[in-house]
């Protein structure tokens, strides 16, 4: 339990430390009008919200990444136990890691990381 | 160890670690553009900009998200106290050496994307917009080869905590026993904190990325959080790679400092010395080569330690 | 609070310049002044640096980037020639002579210890945007969606090569943006982080009322160099600095920002006796893998090398035309041009890098020789006919192409390599005279 706190603790007060930062009083407050609050384009004004359906072209490389997470999710407890399971374990990864990497082959070979 | 004296340990480890860091990047940025470095001006540099972000008003834009916007640095900075709760920090001396401390250590780095991309996000301005989402992709391009360094430090302590891979090191270090282990370790380290050469996310062709539309206080909790980031990468890097505590003569405590200097010191130089990545070249290289060298990387540690 | 006002005195200013019209040559010595800081945003500055004059179009932009700088802020001026007068009606505006880092500093100083008071913000406070509908989030009022949501609309879609319809931002990039040449306004459709279309605005070095001013260009020696005998060296050694200045610029885009101040430095001390620390220089950066990839196939413009507008990016592409060797002064120092292949913005960072070296070397070689003034003079930018377009005029027509379909820290990329310079592209033709 104890380690358990101390890092509750930990994560908590660095989070808060810092997010309170954000309110030091040092600054004078006043309110911003709207000019001061226009989006910075080089002195261009915005015409269009930047909130927007954005084309993330590398969805397909997200799902390659979804499926080496996954793989990690085994080689964790993998290697815990790797020593005492000897040369059986070692083959045994190494073939689920070749078939993975068949994948980033396979990817790539379709342009799933062309255009990123 | 006591909750309070965690949370002090931490504080002061993270916040020396940040403004060393601070320091270093200064006195390297002096020494690579050839200005006069007089060492009292540039130990004193970090807080003397501190204080002028402290003292400058925060800005906001014309409909932002202002409570993620708010919210991101200091996800951020819980994220690098979680990384930094498992590491030890001398013999015997960490905050939560969990059994699975390499786990927290991943999943803390992975929550980072989150943060980054909200603080990019909520601005609702172009810039910080597309900062936010190269970030992402270059943090899942990063994210497999530093899972899987990390692993193969794992194999020969037979465990997934970070005590006991420090622990395993008392014959050789990991940098000596594994040398594909700490470059790949660095690269997604530099991604994991937007710096140098991977700073996708708040590079200078975006006008200041995530950060362009930020000032103030604000600023100087997004700089703090994103260098506490970095501290908490180059900890983990100096436990698993460098032998953690082990060392001759000095107690543990100095040494795990003096090797994470030495860690934030070649992460500063390289920073200043690599152009920033192009994002596609860099996605193509992280699949095809990275993730390559560090599945060799882990099944060569692993015929090793059998 | 003492404390923490004390401190941040002595810190470095956060200056975010705006150069207007004959600025340039100062703006790239910014770096190189102790106790100043470019900053790429102007939120993360407080002093507003004008310097030289702002022409009618660049005024309202100016104001724009003043009223984003966070308080306590300041504007300070550095005129650089004539002042047409549009700066005297700018509140608190504060003169300081050209150059002067410590005039500069001081009110900073002045403005943190809150001695100075900071600037109001100039622009009226109106909604850019009024709220159209009803209720309080825009809803209820007439028209298919209701009303406008928060008063801006949202972005409209357009097709996308992958066959998808999503979100494409106009956006209007003005003549401030720090990784463009000053003036250059950009009028991109944004879909994601690709450029699908790009145009150039309305050049505002152009709105002078009596026509662009052909003030002093930062390519001042060589419009001179066309009617009066110059020294080859003189000469020579203008081009090379001007290839390292606009090094700086660029290494500063790619992120290497103190390597970047090294090679400002460097430009601005430059003497023949430089040779090998630039060569050295240059070696290094052919070498940096990082560089090469950053800008390898980036910003190639897809037609032949001889339809390029003629200079450093025509010859970076294969095509050897360089005015210099129809020069006698120069065929007597046995000048051969430098010429790269691959046309993309690489071949065009080695093309200058090797023009820099070889002028440096032209430079200590050619001692008292002169240049007679003749038709064409080959720039730095290009090829100076007295009557014809000026070569900036000629490479921003090819931004528009050259853009199209990148991704942005590409196009960014593609922009610097060309090199352009917006006062000269004001100006229809090469005027002989340098007034």
């Amino acid at each position: 339990m104890a380690p358990f706190a101390a890092a509750l603790a930990v994560v908590l007060a660095t989070g808060v430390a810092v997010l309170a930062t954000r309110w030091l009083p040092t600054a004078v407050p006043s309110e911003l009008t709207a000019p001061e609050r226009v989006p910075f384009l080089g002195g261009g004004l915005p015409e269009v919200h930047a909130w927007s359906r954005y084309h993330v072209r590398y969805y397909a490389m997200a799902l390659l990444f979804l499926a080496f997470d996954m793989e990690m999710v085994f080689m964790y407890p993998w290697a815990v136990v790797f020593v005492e399971e000897g040369v059986l374990a070692l083959i045994e990864m190494l073939m689920f890691i070749v078939i993975l990497v068949l994948g980033i082959l396979y990817a790539w070979r379709e342009g799933a990381l062309r255009w990123a | 160890m006591n909750p309070v004296a965690a949370v002090g340990v931490v504080g002061g480890v993270l916040g020396a670690g940040a403004y060393a860091l601070a320091v270093l990047d200064g006195a390297a940025a002096r020494g690579v553009a050839g200005m006069p470095r007089r060492w009292a001006d540039v130990v004193v540099e970090p807080a003397r900009d501190a204080a002028l972000l402290a003292l400058t008003r925060r800005s906001t834009t014309e409909r932002p998200d202002a409570q993620a916007w708010a919210l991101a640095p200091g996800l951020l900075a819980a994220m690098a106290g979680a990384a930094v709760a498992s590491v030890p920090l001398a013999e015997g001396f960490a905050v939560a050496d969990v059994a699975d401390g390499i786990v927290l250590f991943g999943a803390a780095m992975a929550v980072v994307m989150v943060g980054v991309y909200l603080h990019g996000w909520s601005a609702n301005s172009p810039f910080p917009l597309v900062g936010g989402y190269r970030f992402i992709a270059l943090a899942l391009s990063y994210e497999m080869p530093l899972a899987l360094v990390l692993i193969a430090a794992a194999l020969p302590a037979e465990s997934l905590s970070v005590g006991a891979i420090v622990a395993s090191q008392a014959g050789s270090w990991n940098v000596v026993r594994q040398p594909l282990g700490l470059p790949l370790y660095l690269v997604a380290g530099m991604g994991l904190a937007f710096w140098g050469p991977l700073d996708g996310a708040d590079g200078a062709d975006l006008a200041g990325g995530t950060a362009a539309e930020v000032s103030g206080p604000a600023r100087l909790a997004w700089e703090l959080a994103r260098r506490f980031v970095l501290v908490a990468v180059a900890l983990m890097g100096a436990a698993v790679f460098l032998g953690g505590w082990h060392g001759p003569v000095l107690p543990g405590a100095v040494w795990m400092a003096l090797k994470t200097l030495a860690l934030l010191a070649l992460t500063v130089a390289i920073g200043h010395r690599v152009a920033r990545v192009r994002l596609e070249r860099f996605v193509v290289v992280a699949w095809a080569v990275l993730i390559p060298l560090a599945l060799v990387d882990v099944f060569v540690s692993g015929a090793l330690a059998l | 609070m003492g404390v923490i006002r004390r401190l941040a005195t002595r810190a470095e200013a956060p200056v975010f310049p705006v150069v207007g019209a004959g600025g340039r040559l100062r703006a790239s010595e910014l770096a190189l002044l102790p106790g100043i800081r470019l900053v790429g945003t102007p939120r993360a500055a407080s002093v507003l640096l004008i310097i030289g004059d702002l022409t009618p179009a660049l005024v309202r932009p100016a104001l724009t980037v003043h009223d984003q700088l966070p308080s306590p802020r300041a504007t300070v001026w550095w005129p650089v020639g004539a002042d047409r007068g549009l700066l005297q009606a700018w509140p608190g505006l504060v003169t300081v002579e050209a150059g002067d880092a410590e005039g500069l500093r001081r009110i900073f100083a002045g403005l943190v210890e809150g001695r100075r008071a900071s600037d109001p913000p100039l622009l009226l406070d109106i909604e850019p945007a009024r709220w159209r509908g009803e209720g309080p989030y825009g809803q209820g009022g007439t028209g298919m969606t209701g009303g406008v949501p928060f008063g801006r609309p949202l972005p409209g879609r357009a097709p996308d090569p992958d066959g998808l319809e999503l979100d494409q931002l106009p956006l209007h990039i003005g003549p401030l943006f720090p990784p463009f040449p000053p003036g250059l306004v950009l009028d991109v459709a944004l879909q994601g982080d690709v450029v699908r279309q790009a145009s150039v605005g309305e050049n505002p070095f152009r709105s002078w009322p009596g026509g662009p001013d052909p003030g002093p260009l930062d390519t001042g020696a060589f419009v001179e160099a066309l009617t009066t005998p110059t020294g080859v060296a003189e000469l020579e050694l203008s081009r090379a600095r001007h290839h390292l200045r606009w090094l700086a610029d660029a290494l500063r885009v790619h992120g290497l920002s103190a390597l970047a101040t090294r090679v400002a430095r460097l430009a601005a001390t430059l003497a023949p006796t430089d040779g090998p620390e630039v060569e050295a220089l240059v070696r290094r950066l052919r070498r940096s893998r990082s560089l090469a990839s950053a800008t390898a196939g980036v910003g190639a413009v897809d037609r032949p090398a001889a339809d390029l507008p003629a200079g450093p990016v025509a010859r970076a592409a294969g095509a050897g035309d360089d005015a210099r060797t129809d020069d006698p002064a120069y065929r007597a120092l046995g000048f051969e041009p430098v010429v790269h292949h691959g046309g993309d913005a690489r071949a065009r960072m080695h093309q200058r890098l090797g023009e820099a070296v070889q002028s440096l070397e032209l430079a200590g070689r050619a001692g008292e020789a002169v240049r007679a003034p003749g038709p064409a003079l080959e720039g730095p930018r290009g090829p100076l006919r007295r009557g014809r377009p000026t070569p900036s005029s000629a490479l921003v027509a090819l931004v528009p192409t050259a853009l199209a379909g990148s991704e942005w820290g590409d196009a960014i990329t593609t922009v610097v390599s060309f090199d352009l310079d917006m006062e000269e592209a004001a100006l229809s033709e090469v005027a002989g005279v340098h007034s």
